[in-house]
C-alpha cells in the first residue's frame, strides 16, 4: 500500500470528516450564544442514503477500507473512516435542512427525493457528486440566505407582513429561527470541506461495462476490450 | 514514519476528536468560556478566584444581589463551580422573596442556576455547611423554597403567610 494512501486513510480522512461533523453541529445564535445540535434521527437515515449513493456511483469503495484481506489495524482505520463519513454526512444534512416546522418537513422531503433520484439515475461518479453538491447547496441557500433574510430580526414592515402571512396561511406551522451570520459562513466552509473529504475517499476501480466510462474512454478503449 | 505508526496516530486523533464532539453534544455549552471551563474542569484544573468570591459574598450578605451576581458570573463564567452557582441561585431567591408575593422571574432564574449547580456538583447536591447566614444550606432546601415560591395555590391567600421569614 502506498504511504500516501495510508496518511490519507488513517489521518486526513477521519480527521477531516470528524472535524466536519463537529463544525456542522455548531450554531451561533443572534445573541452570540453557541448551540450544539447533534444530528437528528432523520439526518442519520438520510446519511445512509447518501452513503449508498456514494457506493453506487463508485466514489466510495468500502472493500478498500474494510475487508478480509486487510489486517486488523487497517480494518480499524477503515471502519473509522466509514463511521466518520456517516456522522459527517448526517451532520451536514442536518445543517442544510431547517430545524423546525414546515420548512423542516419540506427540506426533508426535498432532500430525500433528490437523493433517491440521484441513486436511481446512476449517471456516474462525477454526475452523482455534482447532484449531491447541488442538493446541499440548494438547502444551504434556502436556509441560510432566503429564510434567514425573511426572518431577520431587523426586517422591515414588508418582511413582517410576509412572515405573518406565511405563518397565518400555514396555521402557525411555518417557523424559522434565524442564526447569526457567522453560522452561515461556518456552514459554507463546512460544506466545502465535506466535499473535499468526499473527493479523497477511496474509489472503486472503473468497470469496463460502465457506459459513461466507456464513452469517456473513446473508441480506442472499446477496441482494447475486444468489442466491435 | 512507519505505516502502522501512522494508523495508530490517526486512530488516537480520531478518538480524541470524536470524544470531544460527543462531550460537546452531552454538555451543550452556550459560550466559548463554558467550553474551555468545561475542558479545564474535566481535567481537574478549573478554579475560581477565591478573593473575588469573598468579595461577591460580601455583596450577597449586604443584600446587594445584582452586584454579587456580577462578581459570581465573572469568576465562574464557565458555570462549572457548584458553590458559586449555588450562591447565584440563592441571590435570586433572596432578591425575589417577598412577604406578600415572590418575583416569579427571579425565582425561575434561581432554579436554573440551582440546576447548573447540581449538574456540576459531586453527587448531584450542594451543601454549604460553613455559612450560618444561609437558612437553606443545601440545594434540596433551596429548591423547595424556590418551587414553593413559584407555586400558586390557596395558601397564597392565607394572611398568616405575611409572618413567614426569608431563609
Amino acid at each position: 500500500m502506498k504511504p500516501g494512501f495510508v496518511w490519507r486513510e488513517a489521518v486526513a480522512l477521519p480527521w477531516l470528516l470528524l472535524g466536519v461533523a463537529l463544525v456542522a453541529s455548531l450554531r451561533v445564535t443572534v445573541e452570540s450564544e453557541l448551540r450544539i445540535l447533534p444530528p437528528p434521527l432523520s439526518a442519520l437515515v438520510l446519511a445512509l442514503l447518501l452513503l449508498t449513493v456514494l457506493v453506487r456511483c463508485g466514489q466510495l469503495d468500502p472493500a478498500r477500507l474494510v475487508g478480509g484481506g486487510r489486517r486488523a489495524l487497517e480494518n480499524a482505520t477503515g471502519a473509522v473512516v466509514l463511521v466518520a463519513l456517516w456522522w459527517a454526512a448526517a451532520a451536514v444534512l442536518a445543517l442544510v435542512i431547517p430545524e423546525a416546522g414546515l420548512p423542516k418537513l419540506a427540506g426533508l422531503v426535498l432532500v430525500t427525493s433528490l437523493l433517491a433520484n440521484t441513486l436511481a439515475a446512476s449517471g456516474g461518479r462525477a454526475a452523482a457528486l455534482r447532484a449531491l453538491f447541488v442538493t446541499c447547496l440548494a438547502g444551504f441557500v434556502v436556509k441560510f440566505i432566503l429564510l434567514d433574510a425573511l426572518y431577520d430580526p431587523s426586517r422591515g414592515v414588508g418582511g413582517r407582513l410576509v412572515t405573518s402571512l406565511l405563518e397565518g396561511v400555514t396555521l402557525g406551522g411555518f417557523q424559522h429561527a434565524p442564526w447569526a451570520p457567522l453560522t452561515g459562513y461556518l456552514a459554507f466552509a463546512t460544506l466545502i470541506l465535506f466535499f473535499v473529504a468526499l473527493s479523497l475517499l477511496p474509489r472503486s476501480t472503473p468497470h469496463p461495462a460502465e457506459p459513461d466510462l466507456l464513452a469517456r474512454a473513446g473508441p480506442g478503449h472499446l477496441e482494447r476490450a475486444g468489442r466491435p | 514514519m512507519r505505516p502502522d505508526l501512522v494508523r495508530v496516530v490517526g486512530l488516537a486523533g480520531a478518538a480524541a476528536l470524536a470524544a470531544f464532539t460527543v462531550w460537546l453534544y452531552a454538555t451543550a455549552p452556550r459560550t466559548v468560556a463554558e467550553v474551555t471551563g468545561g475542558l479545564a474542569s474535566t481535567a481537574g484544573l478549573y478554579r475560581v478566584d477565591e478573593a473575588a468570591f469573598a468579595e461577591g459574598l460580601q455583596y450577597f450578605r449586604k443584600d446587594q444581589f445584582e452586584a454579587a451576581r456580577l462578581v459570581f458570573e465573572r469568576i465562574d463564567a464557565a458555570r462549572r463551580d457548584p458553590v458559586v452557582q449555588f450562591y447565584l441561585a440563592y441571590s435570586y431567591y433572596r432578591q425575589g422573596w417577598g412577604r406578600f408575593y415572590n418575583d416569579d422571574e427571579l425565582f425561575t432564574q434561581g432554579l436554573a442556576a440551582l440546576d447548573r449547580a447540581e449538574a456540576v456538583a459531586p453527587g448531584g447536591r450542594v451543601v454549604v455547611a460553613d455559612d450560618p447566614d444561609l437558612g437553606a444550606p443545601t440545594s434540596e432546601e433551596l429548591r423547595v423554597e424556590l418551587l414553593e415560591g413559584l407555586r400558586a395555590d390557596a395558601s397564597d391567600f392565607n394572611p398568616l403567610g405575611a409572618l413567614r421569614t426569608r431563609k
